[in-house]
Formats: C-alpha cells, structure tokens, sequence
C-alpha cells in the first residue's frame, strides 16, 4: 500500500465542541495546515487514511474530538493540539508567558475538559445526536460502523447513543455543572477582564466551545449570568473563531455532536 | 527556610510526582507530610491552604498550587535545573497526551483497585459514626463519594472489573510506547516518566500476572532504569511503611 502524504491533515468534525476549539487555534496561530471535515456522528472518525500510529486516536479521553495527521502519527485532544499550534509557531499568543499564569491555564481548562465537556457532551448527544441522526440505521448497520472503535468504553457510549438510553441521575449532574461552570466563568469575569485569564488564551477556545451550544438548552444556567453570556458573544465574533463557524456547511453549528469524554467513573 | 513548601503524602502516585518533579530539578523545598489516613487533608490548617482538601498542594513564596500534574508543569517552568519537557512541539504534545490518559482515564483505575484493597481496610477498624464524621468534613462532593464507598466496601464487582480491565489495557499500551521510544512519550525522560513511574513502581510486587522481565520486557527495562535515578533513590527514601518497602524489595531485583 503506498504511503499517504506527509503533510499535516487535521481531521475535524465541524465548528462545535473540541474541533472548533481547535479549528479556532490554528485559525490563530496562521499555520497552514490542510483541515478537512469528517461526519464524527457517522464515525468516520474511525477510518481515515495515512495513519501508521492510530494510538492517541483510539484511545482520546476526549472521545470524538478532531485528530491531527502528521508522519502517519494521530494527534488527539483539543487543549494539547492548541499547545501544539502555540509552540510550533514558536508562541502566537495563546499561552500566557508566564509560569505562573499558564498553570492557572491550564488549572481552568483540566476544569473544562474534565466537569463541563462531559456534562454539554452528555446532553448535547441526547439533545441533538440521539436517534434523529442515527435513525436511519438498522442495528447490524450500526454495529458494523462502531467496529473499528477499538475502546471499548467509547463504543459503549455509542451503543447509549443508538440505544436512546438516557440515565437519569447523568443528566441531572450534567445540567448541574453546566450552571456551575457558566457561574464559575461569571465569577471569573466579575473584575471587569476581557477574557478568562486576562489576556486572551486556550481557555477561552475551550470553553467557549463546549459552553456556548448548552445556552440553546440550559436557559436558567445563563439566566442573570450577563458577564459571561456577554464573554460568550465576545469569543464568538472574535475574527478565528467567526471565521470557524461560518464553515458550518449546514444547519446550527451548536448541534453538531457525537460521543464525547465520559463523566468520572471514580473520584 | 526554603521559598517551597509542598504539603504531600507518601511518594505514590498524586504526592509523587511533584516530590520527584521538585528533586529531579534540584529544587530545595520543604516537606510538609499530610497523613491521608487520619484525614489531615480535611483539617482546617491544611483547608486554609487548599479549601478542596486534595492533596498534593504547594507552596511557592505567596502562591499556592494544586493538581499533581499541573504542579509539575510548573515546578519544570518556574525553576532552573535540568528540562524535564523536550523542545520539540510534537513531543510536548505527545508527553501531555500520556499524563492526560494517566491521570484521567488508568489511574482512577488503579485508585479504586488500591482503594478497594488498602486505603478502605485500613480504616475499617474506625467505628461507623467515624466514618461518618470523616466523611461529612470532606469539602468536594465527589470525594465524599469516593470516600464513603472505600471506608464501606460499596465497590460493586462490576466497576472493579472495568478497572482491572482498564489496567491490563494500559499496561499492554505503556508496553507498547516504550517499544517504539526510549522514555515514555519522546526519547528524553520527562514529566511524563514521572507521572507514569508514581503509578507503575510497585506492578512488579503488585501485579506479577500483568508485569514482569518476559512477560513486559520493554516496561522492566524502563523501570529498572528508573529506579536508579538518584532523585527517585531520593524520593523514596522520603517514604514509609508499604510505599518504601515495595521499593525496596524491586529494587534489590533491579540491583
């Protein structure tokens, strides 16, 4: 079989979630690096070309977030991809200079990745993912489209996904740390800043990203929360992140989910 | 008076790694040890210092820091010493790619195994009401969780399988990476060795069916050049009781 291109691809699934956060970086970070968008919903994810070393794939905490190709090599998570676009322009910006402030950083966006994504991923699926895009398939071709995912617990939440199951108790706690991180970023912005850490920074990318589509569900928790509903609005007319979202190929962007990091099984 | 104070708890996984990360770089600091098992990281003094009561946390002059791996971020940025992340781009992402996977999806794994199996007997002797009193001093929710189900045996077999399935996989991918490189995650030892070396140190004692000379070559090659580390020679010999002499005991082997 001959070898793909060396050239860096970053596979995305369209301006929602861990890809737009990372789409947004490159945008920032003005590396010209080929992007090509994937239906994460049909896992396509799963089966994209030139890939020696598919572990970081596989394998993503993050679940269905975009994957960047280099030398055969599978890059994955958002947070870590924005580092990388950082470092390897050599800094355009979106890590603060400081120690000190890039452990704050990266204190916030662990917070991010770890209670809210899989809070908004949790409800954004059975909001926007569940059944209605997965309707048209009969169970065996379900199965056969889930066979390449090599985790396990990532097929399982794609089997919850088909299944229409919805856990009561996961919803709850999901709704509750969506309005405990848009409180969190409120109390953040309540000194009058502009961004979350200040100067503008990854974190804004990731949480804008998996914060701004729970406005369209989760009403009250962005209720009397005008700092952060105005921060959202600021990081959405932001030129990369505007430039982003206008890819949307079709209908709402905030709507665009698949199967994402799972909530904390222990601890 | 050292300018670091870290308030930690035995060399072991989440105290480890900014006990090594600080001596690898040759950093004076001062130990402040937090016995986990008689709760004195639920203890107002240390709650002044950390109101979540998780530890490890440290003190650098006025700046308090928490979370191990973050910690260790910035114990490698802040300090001179020797660089414990490469300069290359992709391998920075690759060492960060493997803590994430350490810390947020096998060592929980190896915690409710461990916490199943050490840290809820030895405090089963305490009486119920205790328990109970320990547990309602606990700031985070899901710690009481945690918690409450280790002191009371609630592990369901269900979820301690999913666990010992999860470390056998990550065993077999740690395997894995260290056939394809010489440290974990680039060819340079880094944080990410630290990270992974607190968690896997003991398998050789604590899992024979899963870690051994045949059965992982690439992992016992790594580990025995590991522990010859003079800083982790160091750090362990800051240890007590099981956490030394598990040390102890592989490091004859590796002798």
């Amino acid at each position: 079989m001959a070898r793909q291109s060396s050239a860096p691809v970053l596979y995305h699934g369209g301006p929602n979630g861990p890809s737009l956060a990372v789409l947004a970086a490159l945008e920032e970070s003005g590396l010209g690096i080929e992007c090509r968008q994937v239906r994460l919903i049909y896992g396509e994810r799963h089966t994209l070309p030139g890939i020696e070393d598919s572990q970081a794939l596989d394998f993503a905490v993050e679940g269905e977030g975009p994957v960047l190709v280099i030398g055969g090599e599978a890059l994955s998570e958002s947070v870590f991809l924005a580092q990388y676009f950082d470092e390897a322009t050599g800094g355009c910006g979106l890590q603060p200079p400081d120690a000190y402030a890039r452990w704050q950083m990266r204190m916030w966006c662990r917070q991010a990745t770890e209670r809210l994504a899989p809070a908004s991923a949790y409800l954004g699926n059975i909001a926007w993912s569940q059944r209605q895009k997965l309707d048209g398939l009969t169970p065996a071709q379900f199965t056969e489209m889930v066979s390449p995912i090599r985790s396990s617990d990532l097929r399982e939440r794609w089997q919850e996904l088909f299944d229409g199951a919805v856990d009561a108790a996961k919803v709850e706690d999901s709704k509750a740390k969506v309005a405990q991180f848009a409180e969190r970023v409120e109390n953040q912005l309540a000194d009058g800043r502009e961004w979350l850490m200040g100067a503008f920074s990854i974190a804004d990318l990731e949480t804008y990203a998996w914060l701004n589509p729970m406005r369209f569900l989760e009403h009250d928790a962005f209720m009397r929360r005008d700092a952060c509903v105005a921060w959202l609005d600021r990081v959405g007319t932001r030129p990369s992140v505007a430039k982003v979202l206008a890819l949307a190929d079709q209908g709402d962007p905030n709507t665009i989910f698949a199967p994402g990091p799972e909530i904390n099984r222990w601890g | 008076m050292a300018e670091v104070t870290l308030y930690h708890w035995e060399p072991n996984a989440n105290s480890g790694k900014p006990m090594l990360a600080l001596e690898e770089k040759g950093v004076a600091w001062n130990s402040h040890y937090i016995n986990m098992l008689t709760f004195d990281q639920h203890q107002p003094e240390y709650l002044a210092i950390n109101p979540q009561g998780t530890i490890p946390a440290m003190l650098h002059g006025e700046r308090v820091l928490t979370e191990s791996t973050a910690i260790m971020e910035y114990v490698d940025e802040a300090f001179g010493g020797p660089a414990l992340m490469p300069a290359d781009p992709r391998d920075r992402w690759r060492i960060r790619w493997w803590m994430k996977f350490m810390d947020q999806w096998l060592g929980p794994s190896f915690s409710m195994i461990g916490w199943c199996t050490f840290i809820g007997p030895a405090l089963a002797e305490k009486s119920e009401q205790e328990r109970e009193a320990m547990i309602a001093r606990i700031p985070l929710p899901e710690r009481r969780t945690a918690w409450r189900k280790a002191m009371f045996a609630e592990f369901s077999e269900a979820e301690l399988a999913e666990s010992r399935r999860r470390v056998g996989h990550g065993v077999a991918m740690i395997e894995e990476e260290l056939g394809k490189r010489e440290y974990i995650a680039s060819d340079q030892y880094s944080l990410a060795d630290i990270n992974i070396f607190n968690s896997t140190y003991m398998l050789p004692v604590g899992n024979p069916d899963l870690v051994g000379a045949d059965k992982t070559p690439n992992l016992w090659r790594w580990l025995r050049t590991v522990y010859r580390r003079p800083a982790v020679q160091r750090t362990w010999a800051m240890g007590s009781g099981r956490f030394t002499d598990r040390f102890i005991a592989i490091m004859e082997e590796f002798a």
